[in-house]
């Protein structure tokens, strides 16, 4: 089993109650004291970093880079980061505001080749150009954060891009990115809290299980498995060819680990287990009791 | 049977509706209608199963059951006279708030009542199972006899920015945030008057950023209701309620009930108590229950609330408190 650390409390995230993420403080969207938590992760049964690419996760990743030598970092990155890009298109004002930030931002990067493909979905009024172009983007922000020692294996689309693909219909998007990460050799990945719903379109569109991964809520509460908890596990059982990692597996605090530990053995399918960490001590108790009774 | 559903506008509400009606068995997501070229061509490629109209009175002869109104509150008044104008659909949903004033917001009851059908506008809180639950125990009388309640709806949406012109663009705080605040209050204790209220600009240049205002309802029951964009530690918008009574006190987010009866420990209800999946979730459950409700009312042909009328009430509370704030100045 796939042991990884997340960054939801990183970006002060608390789906359990907002009031306690406000109430749990700063220090844990201090890079420097996430970064020490998740070498602290990786030092007793953490296997890799599962985060949102955003300035606070880079900047982590900057310092466990340079902090030192972690050979075994191994991450698995999710973009775009939604919240900030919905708080742009606010700032913005709308959809074309923000997709005018995101241009200028590329065009700043100087990478050419996200640039090339921009331009060329810009002016040919293609999706797949412009996705890719952005593609190139955070592969590259993300590379010089991490330095050459981390292995980005997986980099998935987020939730709210995943699912609004998933029902609008936009195969387009699946099959892109899909097809732009293999060719980059990183495994393609989405994320979904509709989980049940991606693997029936999947198939529906023949996309192979075998080449993405999947990142979904997974606890014995049914909290955010949609529609159900018995179908989000009766798909996890469709598909042993699948590398499913599974997320909010405490529920987002509500469960406590044992009862995560308890549920995920049920499905030897499952690939790997997402959980976040707040404390040095959580930390080492978190993936320890992980690391005892998942392998 | 399936309801014949368009969306006008194509911004981020647009396509989370939109995401959620296709994902519904009980819609056909038939046309998206959007005033930019710019955006349609774009649109098409990015949308292809969807078609996508310039102008709302290209919609009429699609045979549309219901029409979703996105766009900026400042376009409400004349498209939603268009489609009723024009016959283009029978039932309309307007994300909130209705309009961009009480006037106009009268003006759309009336036009809504003269040609019938079901309307409805998006205050998406009241499909959340923590508010319903407090409904529920504001009801059955729980709390006993009401003195006082404080409303309020924080965000960090503008925290930092700096010039007003995207933040006027919404309307101002009191239209864009503080009216969740000021439905929920008046969902759960009707009809409330302004005694006092005080508006405040912190990006400058007369925006209003943030909102301090006093109620009181027929019941003598006081409220202050609070809202500001500019809110430290508000990565998401909240919207919550503390309620006080003779027999205990209640607090209410999104997250949680908790009922203090001043006696043994409180009740504390989760959202992960109170059955919080959905068909399909996307930007939070309280959107999908609220289109699931508003579509079941078009095919069962049953009231929804909150309708214009029921919405054009809080209409009436913003217009009080910047006509209260302007005297004040």
């Amino acid at each position: 089993m796939l042991l990884l650390v997340g960054d939801n409390p990183f970006h002060g995230i608390s789906h359990l109650s907002q009031q306690r993420a406000v109430a749990r403080g700063y220090d844990l969207t201090n890079p420097s004291y996430a970064a020490n938590l998740v070498n602290i992760s990786l030092d007793n049964g953490a296997d890799g970093f599962m985060f949102t690419v955003s300035e606070t996760t880079l900047s982590i990743l900057r310092i466990l880079n340079k902090g030192r030598r972690r050979e075994d970092l191994h991450l698995y990155a999710i973009i775009p980061y939604a919240y900030e890009f919905v708080r742009l298109a606010v700032l913005a004002g709308g959809v074309p505001g923000l997709a005018r930030k995101l241009g200028q931002q590329i065009v700043l990067s100087g990478n050419w080749r996200a640039i090339t493909s921009g331009v060329k979905g810009a002016l040919a009024t293609d999706p797949s150009s412009l996705l890719e172009g952005y593609l190139y983007f955070e592969m590259a922000r993300l590379r010089s954060a991490a330095g050459r020692k981390a292995t980005v294996d997986t980099i998935m689309l987020h939730e709210l891009v995943t699912d609004m693909a998933l029902a609008l219909n936009m195969d387009w998007v699946f099959k892109t990115h899909t097809e732009f990460m293999l060719a980059h050799r990183i495994r393609p990945g989405f994320e979904t809290r509709n989980f049940a719903y991606l693997v029936k379109k999947f198939e529906e569109w023949r996309i192979d299980f075998g080449k993405v991964t999947i990142a979904a809520p997974f606890n014995s509460l049914g909290f955010q498995m949609c529609p159900s908890r018995k179908e989000c596990e009766e798909a996890l059982r469709r598909i042993p060819e699948g590398e499913v990692i599974a997320f909010s597996v405490l529920a987002a605090g509500y469960l406590k680990l044992p009862d995560a530990v308890a549920y995920t053995a049920n499905f030897p399918t499952l690939r790997g287990i997402a959980v976040g960490v707040s404390k040095e001590q959580h930390a080492l108790e978190t993936f320890n009791m992980l690391r005892e009774n998942t392998r | 049977m399936k309801a014949r559903v368009a969306v006008v506008g194509l911004g981020k509400m647009a396509l989370l509706h939109a995401s959620i009606l296709s994902a519904l068995n009980s819609v056909e997501l038939v046309s998206f209608c959007e005033i930019s070229p710019l955006v349609r061509r774009f649109g098409k490629k990015i949308i292809p199963s969807v078609g996508i109209v310039a102008g709302v009175q290209e919609l009429a002869g699609m045979g549309l059951d219901a029409v979703y109104v996105t766009t900026p509150p400042r376009s409400h008044f004349g498209i939603v006279r268009e489609i009723y104008g024009a016959g283009i659909a029978h039932h309309v949903f307007v994300e909130k708030p209705l309009a961009s004033s009480y006037f106009e917001a009268q003006e759309l009851c009336s036009l809504a009542e003269k040609h019938g059908g079901i309307n409805m506008v998006g205050y998406d809180r009241r499909f959340s199972v923590t508010f319903g639950k407090a409904k529920r125990i504001l009801d059955e009388g729980t709390l006993g006899q009401l003195s006082s309640f404080e409303a309020y709806a924080y965000s960090s949406d503008f925290l930092g920015s700096k010039g007003r012109s995207k933040a006027s663009s919404r309307g101002g705080v009191i239209s864009d945030l503080a009216c969740h605040a000021v439905d929920i209050a008046l969902w759960f204790f009707g009809r409330l008057e302004v005694k006092s209220a005080r508006v405040e600009s912190l990006l400058g240049d007369g925006s209003q950023d943030a909102v301090d205002f006093q109620v009181a309802s027929p019941a003598s029951l006081e409220g202050w209701i609070r809202s500001s964009w500019c809110k430290e530690g508000y990565r998401m918008p909240e919207i919550g309620l503390i309620v006080r009574g003779s027999s205990g006190t209640m607090k209410v987010d999104e997250d949680k009930v908790e009922v203090n009866l001043g006696k043994d420990a409180p009740f504390l209800w989760h959202k992960h108590d109170l059955g919080d999946n959905v068909p399909f979730f996307i930007g939070g459950t309280d959107y999908v229950r609220e289109d699931e409700f508003f579509i079941r009312s078009v095919l069962n042909g049953s009231p929804a609330e909150p309708s214009f009328s029921t919405a054009s009430k809080v209409e009436e509370i913003i217009e009080h408190v910047k006509r209260m704030s302007d005297d004040s100045k």
